[in-house]
């Protein structure tokens, strides 16, 4: 695999650094980081503060991973241009007061306070998201953290699909590449339109592949007796690690939210403006 | 020794109208290993897809005593194995141990014997170690052998391998000959298809031949088919080819293991 794809850089099943959080059991992550994300999104964004904290949480749980900040940032780097791109839109796009026209010939750009706290408001809180998420994949393999997801309930046709995807989707970059390759060993330069039609054509056989291969991958299960449940031997236990490591982020939650909490409260009293009392 | 496959007046027709399958009929005794051999596109692993009843011919099978039909296929799926000739379509699991273990999870048995069942396939092709490995970072001779423990984990009678050889190296293919001898000292039942007369010559108790018509034309005894060069000829499983030393060009058959005099 060419190191160029960032999905398979993130998916890669990481080398072990036998740290505190690759020994959790999955579902104290998905449980304690899915808390922290939950929490995190519902914060009014007003409260930067707030968000100080969550980062300085964050941390600690990177502490906790001994992933190296140069990884970490690397992966980050790939997913915020994303988001960026995204965001970058709605300061233009949302009414309200305007703080800062532009004027471009004929066209006119106003940007307004509500679109700057919303851009605000999705580049902080999806980039802390994208610093937990980093954290977790690099802590915990795909195939654990499916399981951890059907011993928690997630309904089973959604895990089965996703583990159909991390298995295939590989399989799928490789096939595409296949028909770049040969694509471009017989290509020697022509017009626009006949790449459209060339890439076109490449999808179709593409599409036809993936669907005879599902076809063919369906034969392979039932011959081994599928009957629509997927099951597995793999079997975690909580230890007591979890217990304390789940306390310990629900705690700080706790007291990140209360805080919270007191700070409207004297926002309520004040009577002033919810930007004002920032 | 018992019969324990059955076919006779096979017919299959794809959707589109290609004939599959012309006239088919065969038997396999249990425990013996029977080698399919044909050009591609002969129509063999259309016969495996019949045989486990994913297509659906016209025509009598007859498989470990019972008929193959709607009502008997599970017992059937039970105690047959097949092995994909792509690896990739076989191992659809995140991990090698998800894999050989879904088979035997399916027939219910309990999390210790699933266990002990998936080990001992694993051990058998010599793959002990690669549980939580996943299966798209395996090479491909890997692949084949973890395609292959992946039905040995139902510990089925009956083995039905696709080309269990194409696509592998030298190294890869003496390995997966071992394999296969211990299955056959196991009393296992072979079907297996191919166009490596090599492999057929190390491996096979009976050959049958399928022909470009789609049905079979010879059956019997290996050292018989195998010396019959009219009919491997005829069949598009050796060729004619020619070559030069000394500068003087001649043509003869090609076959491996065979040395002829200049």
């Amino acid at each position: 695999m060419r190191d160029g794809y960032f999905g398979l850089r993130l998916c890669r099943t990481m080398k072990l650094t036998n740290s505190l959080l690759e020994k959790l059991d999955p579902r104290t992550k998905i449980i304690s980081f899915l808390s922290v994300i939950l929490c995190m999104i519902l914060t009014p964004i007003t409260r930067i503060r707030d968000f100080g904290l969550y980062f300085l949480l964050i941390l600690a749980i990177g502490f906790f991973s001994r992933i190296t900040p140069k990884q970490i940032l690397k992966k980050v780097c790939i997913l915020v241009p994303f988001v960026l791109f995204i965001a970058m839109f709605v300061p233009f796009i949302k009414e309200g007061n305007v703080c800062w026209s532009l004027k471009i010939s004929n066209w006119k750009f106003d940007i307004t306070y509500e679109g700057a706290w919303t851009f605000l408001n999705i580049i902080v809180k999806s980039t802390l998201s994208i610093f937990l998420l980093v954290i977790a994949t690099s802590t915990t393999t795909f195939p654990d953290f499916l399981k951890g997801l059907d011993m928690l309930r997630v309904p089973r046709l959604l895990v089965v699909l996703m583990s159909f995807m991390y298995r295939y989707i590989f399989v799928l970059i490789d096939e595409a590449r296949k028909l770049m390759r040969a694509r471009s060993l017989r290509y020697f330069g022509s017009r626009y339109k006949e790449q459209f039609r060339v890439m076109g054509y490449m999808i179709g056989v593409l599409f036809i592949r993936t669907f005879e291969r599902a076809e063919r991958i369906y034969s392979a299960m039932i011959i081994r007796g599928f009957s629509g449940e997927a099951l597995s031997v793999k079997r975690f236990r909580f230890s007591s690690m979890d217990i304390l490591f789940l306390v310990g982020i629900i705690v700080s939650l706790v007291c990140i939210v209360s805080g919270l909490v007191n700070k409207i409260e004297h926002i309520r009293v004040s009577g002033a403006h919810l930007w004002q009392g920032l | 020794m018992a019969r324990i496959i059955k076919v006779s007046k096979l017919n299959y027709r794809y959707p589109d109208g290609t004939i599959g399958l012309k006239d088919v009929s065969f038997e396999v005794e249990e425990g013996e290993t029977m080698v399919i051999i044909g050009a591609n596109g002969t129509g063999k692993s259309t016969l495996f897809m019949n045989l486990m009843g994913i297509l659906d011919g016209v025509g009598y099978i007859e498989i470990m005593g019972l008929m193959l039909n709607k009502i008997n296929l599970k017992d059937i799926r039970r105690g047959v194995g097949m092995v994909f000739q792509n690896p990739d379509d076989q191992l659809f699991c995140p991990t090698v141990m998800d894999d050989v273990s879904f088979g035997p999870l399916n027939l219910g048995l309990n999390a210790d014997q699933v266990i002990e069942a998936s080990q001992k396939a694993l051990a058998l092709v010599d793959l002990q170690g690669y549980e939580s490995r996943t299966s798209h970072h395996l090479s491909f001779g890997e692949k084949k052998r973890a395609a292959i423990a992946t039905v040995l984990s139902m510990n089925p009678r009956i083995l039905l391998l696709d080309e269990p050889t194409g696509g592998l190296d030298p190294r890869s293919i003496s390995k997966f000959i071992n394999i296969l001898y211990t299955l056959k000292s196991q009393g296992k039942t072979l079907l297996i298809v191919t166009h490596d007369l090599f492999l057929t010559q190390e491996i096979a108790d009976r050959v049958l031949v399928f022909s470009e018509e789609k049905k079979p034309v010879a059956v019997g005894d290996y050292k018989e088919i195998l010396k019959n060069y009219d009919l491997l000829l005829k069949n598009n499983l050796v060729h004619q080819h020619r070559h030069r030393h000394d500068e003087v060009v001649h043509e003869h058959e090609h076959r491996h293991g065979y040395i002829h005099e200049h």
